[in-house]
């Protein structure tokens, strides 16, 4: 069962991840953790180290936003979707102990696996937002894929950092989404009327 | 090291090359400092030594350490000082000169963006030694960056909009330059001014006026041309 083997080194490796930081995670100490022998983690990461921790933070961030999909599955309106997504992210990421920690600690082991992730994922939220806009209706002139990988862009930069914005408060998210982020982009979205000259 | 090095993420080319260092002749100080810019250009952080930054600026490393104590952590440090002050300085001169909100934040946008993705020692950075630059572009970093962008940006906004409007749409447009440096578009190149003016006018002057729509007795002017207060136009 080869998947199953490499899964486990994966949540093995995380559970170090949590206790000691990324730095101080070893090749021994995912092999210990999962039970399996030093080759056997080699055999499935033959990059060793870095391949294992690299493959854990894209796990990890991968599992974030299908947490974050099916959070955002019932939501029926363009303006939902975004309002709940930025929500649930935000919350997320406040209250992710571990990505927490290692923030503090060690951002510079981190960050660039984390950027390169959310290059894919830029492009994941682009796509499942792309159907909600052509429902909603486009503002005049705006094309479509455009404006999907800008509220995309969008929403993961408010999600990290949400700058002057209370993310907690549902009433400035409200206006966030509404007011900044989709005034441009579909037919006035409720309760706006036509925009002004 | 990465302190003070990632700030360069702020930071523009202004000087060509060329025309720095030993070249242009000028203080022990100068010299060092612009040195330490060719040397981060070429080379990064972890690979440039006090004895590179000597050797480029035509100096001894006596002479590095009598003028910086603290090394290279020091020098790096006032490199960094001023290309962040070269970048504001740039922006400032460009936001300034437009008549129009709409060309203020192209100018501000295209300035930032141009700037950033083409200087060379944050380009080399970017490309050998990521995690230099990136642990201020996430999260708690990520917020002061803003911050600081909005307090510099938001006054440039104030004859259209009140300081809390600006402050919004100042930090908004510092986003969309940092979105578009560490993830660049294949579809929209924000150097280009008139992309950059597609991208403003398309999305974020409608999120303006929504400001004060719709019910709003004094909407937002975007146009407002204030030709009387101004003997330049605007700019191209």
């Amino acid at each position: 069962m080869v998947v199953d083997t490499r899964q486990r080194i994966i949540e093995a490796t995380y559970a170090c991840v949590a206790r000691w930081g990324l730095a101080k995670t070893t090749v021994e100490d995912a092999a210990r953790e999962a039970n399996v022998s030093r080759a056997t983690v080699y055999r499935h990461f033959p990059g060793g180290r870095d391949e294992l921790i690299h493959d854990v933070v894209s796990w990890e961030f991968l599992a974030f936003f299908l947490r974050l999909y099916e959070e955002v599955q019932e939501a029926t309106s363009l303006e939902a979707v975004m309002e709940r997504g930025i929500r649930f992210a935000h919350r997320s990421i406040v209250e992710h102990e571990v990505l927490q920690r290692v923030m503090q600690t060690e951002p510079e082991t981190l960050l660039p696996t984390l950027t390169l992730e959310s290059n894919r994922i830029r492009e994941a939220i682009a796509e499942f937002l792309l159907p909600y806009l052509l429902q909603h209706g486009m503002a005049e002139g705006v094309d479509p894929t455009q404006a999907a990988d800008f509220l995309a862009r969008m929403v993961l930069s408010y999600m990290a950092s949400p700058g002057r914005w209370d993310l907690d408060d549902p009433g400035q998210v409200r206006q966030l989404v509404r007011e900044e982020l989709l005034a441009g982009v579909v037919v006035g979205p409720e309760p706006r009327g036509a925009p002004g000259t | 090291m990465s302190e003070h090095a990632a700030r360069l993420l702020a930071v523009p080319p202004v000087v060509p090359a060329s025309r720095t260092a030993a070249a242009a002749g000028g203080s022990h100080r100068v010299r060092i400092v612009d040195g330490a810019l060719e040397c981060l250009a070429r080379q990064g952080t972890s690979k440039t030594t006090v004895d590179d930054i000597a050797r480029r600026a035509g100096v001894s490393r006596a002479t590095v350490y009598r003028v910086f104590p603290g090394g290279k952590v020091e020098v790096i440090a006032a490199v960094v000082d001023t290309e962040m002050a070269r970048l504001f300085s740039a922006l400032g001169a460009s936001m300034g000169a437009a008549d129009t909100l709409s060309d203020v934040l192209v100018n501000g946008i295209t300035e930032a963006y141009t700037r950033i993705t083409t200087h060379p020692a944050l380009t080399y950075l970017v490309e050998h030694e990521p995690e230099v630059v990136l642990g201020h572009l996430a999260f708690d970093e990520s917020n002061r960056l803003l911050a600081t962008a909005t307090r510099f940006v938001g006054p440039f906004l104030a004859r259209w909009m009140d300081p809390e409007e600006s402050a919004r749409v100042a930090e908004w447009s510092a986003r969309i330059v940092l979105s578009y440096c560490i993830s660049p578009s294949a579809r929209t190149d924000l150097a280009d001014r008139r992309q950059a003016r597609t991208l403003v006018e398309t999305f974020v002057l409608p999120g303006i006026r929504a400001l004060r729509a719709p019910d709003a007795s004094d909407p937002i002017d975007l146009n407002r041309y204030a030709a009387d207060h101004r003997a330049g136009g605007p700019t191209a």
